[in-house]
């Protein structure tokens, strides 16, 4: 493949109506977790072979094992337990993990899921990872005396994590950190441990970040220590390509830059994406501008995901047509 | 002292308590009951959280704001020119709410909270704060595609809030309370949000408080002493600083000390709040201080939530005990 405006994904996909179904009925305990395992299976095929049918080219497993991407972990470690419900917003409410001891690696999270998506294509599949500052800033801490200490120790169990995934062959390894725009002051703290899981990995690393003050925060955002950075466009006008283009150090990072808003049922237009794919373009050269949607996919149907990412592949390829960008046969 | 709450209690219990709330609400939104039922399961969970808070102890308890979708949202979407749009995160919570947007004038056109207020002192056996969400946070946290100036959206939402206040006092309020979060995020706007709290609390006899929680005063202090409130409720576990910060002027008010961690589930001893509420006294007689969670109890479990106001009451009491 040539390596211009190589397209991907964020991370989660929508689950079947029959995954959905099943895992309720896991929860009231009349399925059995093999049962269950092999509906996660089948719907991984389903989302690795539209990936692989959209002509997708760095592909994601979907995430139909994980229900809310910080309880998927915590519900695997033994220092961790599932608290009571709180609200998210509305009508909604979550059961909210608690840190209840000291933070230790289990074994093998994600690995034998990643193992079996890889199976299945010849395409790279992302290794993706909850990131050590959202996995304790969205839990309950009831054992550690700071928060520096929980996400410093969260982060070694992160990277001992990352590290078998790299072992299995992962070439891609994401780090999700969607809770770190939210207090400047912690910045420093969250590219502490984000080093402490990438560094000298052996795989190209990615952090995904959304919903912040982006501006306030930017420079440290520019410097995490990861190659690239995965943020929402759509959805903010593509705003942020001015503070790209405003970094004063230069930005010398690969950007993952989503062109399909997330939030919105209806599918953008071939036309708007392709502008917006043309805007990243001003600030960035094709080989280090990845495409892929603002976000997680699983707030959307099925269909509507589908018909994103259509619109995006679609898109995607005639902007290379009209610029010359596919290389040479 | 008193003892008290900051604003909003959790909605539902958990198992095996039944999430009735929850649960009503989705029925409503399938249309299989209507808004008198609806109405009539917010009131019985009404009843419970006020029991709760009065079987924990509390000497000044709230509503609870069991109808409130958010913090903001419940009063502004019921002013005149406001639409409601989607989620946005919560500060630094990892909770969203939906975002108002002022598309005209802002129009107090009747009561908001007065049936709720209503309700609640006629049920409970302890004064009822009515909460207010103050004018500066309602405009920090919607979009203004009307006034095109931040300081004419905050004075318009304090008019608006005047009013509501106004109408409080009115049903028999002795308490109005406004919570301000953003000021403590952007306090070089202190001279345009003193201006709003004095037209929110104009012509307001109630005792009047102000609580400012997620950060520290250092920048507010002690300017925030010439607003005419009788209490400044202040967050000591995000802002721990706080007790250094009020050490550099004296302190003039009641001070609502929010000392009780809302936003984690570890339990704090009762020596603990003694030792907390002996620190606040080099600053603030006992007899001059509120003691509270550090901000509204929504971001707990509601049994943690519960436990944790029976644990501040007997640090309360015990301090009373030992300290005077």
């Amino acid at each position: 493949m040539s390596n211009a405006l190589l397209t991907t994904s964020v991370g989660s996909f929508p689950k079947p109506a029959y995954l959905q179904q099943a895992r309720n009925q896991h929860a009231a305990g009349r399925l059995s977790r093999e049962e269950l395992a092999e509906l996660e299976r089948r719907a991984t095929r389903e989302v690795i072979a539209l990936q692989e049918e959209l002509g997708i080219d760095i592909l994601v497993h979907g995430e139909m094992e994980r229900g809310d991407m910080v309880a998927f972990f915590a519900e695997q470690l033994d220092s961790m337990k599932i608290g009571g419900l709180v609200r998210s917003y509305g009508n909604r409410y979550y059961h909210k993990p608690v840190i209840t001891g000291k933070l230790r690696w289990p074994g093998a999270m994600t690995v034998e899921m990643w193992r079996f998506a890889q199976g299945l294509t010849d395409k790279p599949v992302k290794g993706v990872l909850t990131g050590p500052y959202t996995m304790v800033d969205w839990s309950f801490d009831e054992y550690y005396d700071s928060r520096r200490e929980a996400v410093l120790d969260m982060a070694r169990v992160v990277r001992r994590e990352a590290e078998e995934l790299v072992k299995a062959g992962a070439r891609f390894v994401q780090v999700d950190e969607p809770a770190a725009s939210t207090r400047p002051e912690e910045m420093e703290l969250v590219s502490e441990a984000l080093g402490i899981v990438t560094q000298g990995l052996g795989a190209k690393t990615i952090t995904h970040i959304c919903y912040g003050d982006f501006a306030r925060v930017f420079h440290q955002i520019a410097n995490l220590p990861v190659d690239q950075l995965d943020l929402e466009m759509a959805n903010s006008d593509y705003d942020l390509l001015h503070l790209i283009r405003q970094h004063k150090d230069g930005f010398h990072k690969e950007l993952a830059m989503g062109v399909v808003d997330v939030h919105s049922h209806a599918a953008e237009t071939v036309e708007e994406v392709k502008a917006g794919i043309k805007k990243g373009l001003e600030v960035l050269p094709p080989e280090r501008l990845y495409i892929d949607p603002d976000c997680g996919l699983k707030t959307r149907t099925w269909q509507e995901a589908e018909a994103k990412l259509r619109v995006m592949v679609q898109a995607v390829r005639e902007v290379k047509q009209e610029l010359g960008l596919n290389g040479h046969p | 002292m008193l003892t008290t709450v900051v604003g909003n209690y959790p909605k539902i219990p958990n198992r095996p308590r039944p999430a009735r709330l929850r649960n009503a609400i989705n029925r409503f939104d399938r249309g299989e009951i209507s808004a008198e039922e609806l109405r009539a399961v917010e009131d019985d969970v009404t009843r419970e959280v006020i029991d709760e808070q009065v079987e924990a102890g509390l000497d000044l308890i709230t509503d609870g704001q069991i109808r409130w979708e958010d913090e903001q949202t419940y009063v502004a979407r019921r002013l005149g020119g406001v639409s409601i749009n989607g989620l946005i995160r919560f500060f630094d919570a990892n909770t969203y709410f939906r975002e108002p947007v002022v598309e005209g004038p802002l129009v107090w056109s009747g009561p908001i909270t007065v049936t709720d207020f209503r309700f609640a002192a006629g049920y409970s056996p302890r004064p009822v704060k009515a909460v207010l969400p103050g004018p500066y946070t309602l405009a920090r946290l919607s979009r203004d595609e009307h006034y095109h100036s931040l300081e004419k959206c905050v004075m318009a939402y304090a008019e608006a809030l005047n009013q509501e206040a106004l109408a409080l006092q009115e049903a028999g309020a002795a308490f109005i309370q406004l919570n301000e979060p953003a000021i403590v995020k952007h306090k070089t706007d202190l001279p345009l949000f003193q201006r709003a709290i004095e037209r929110t609390l104009e012509g307001v006899t109630a005792e009047r408080a102000l609580y400012l929680y997620f950060g520290d005063v250092d920048g507010l202090y002690p300017q925030v002493l010439d607003l005419p409130i009788d209490v400044l409720g202040l967050d000591f576990v995000t802002g721990a600083r706080n007790l250094e910060v009020l050490k550099t002027a004296p302190f003039t008010k009641t001070l609502g000390l929010g000392l009780v961690d809302a936003r984690n589930t570890k339990m704090e001893s009762v020596e603990q709040i003694v030792e907390g509420l002996q620190r606040v006294q080099e600053i603030v007689s006992l007899d001059r201080v509120h003691l509270s969670p550090s901000c509204g109890l929504e971001f707990l479990p509601r049994e943690v939530a519960q436990a944790k106001l029976v644990r501040m009451v007997e640090g309360a009491r015990r301090a009373q005990e030992v300290l005077v």
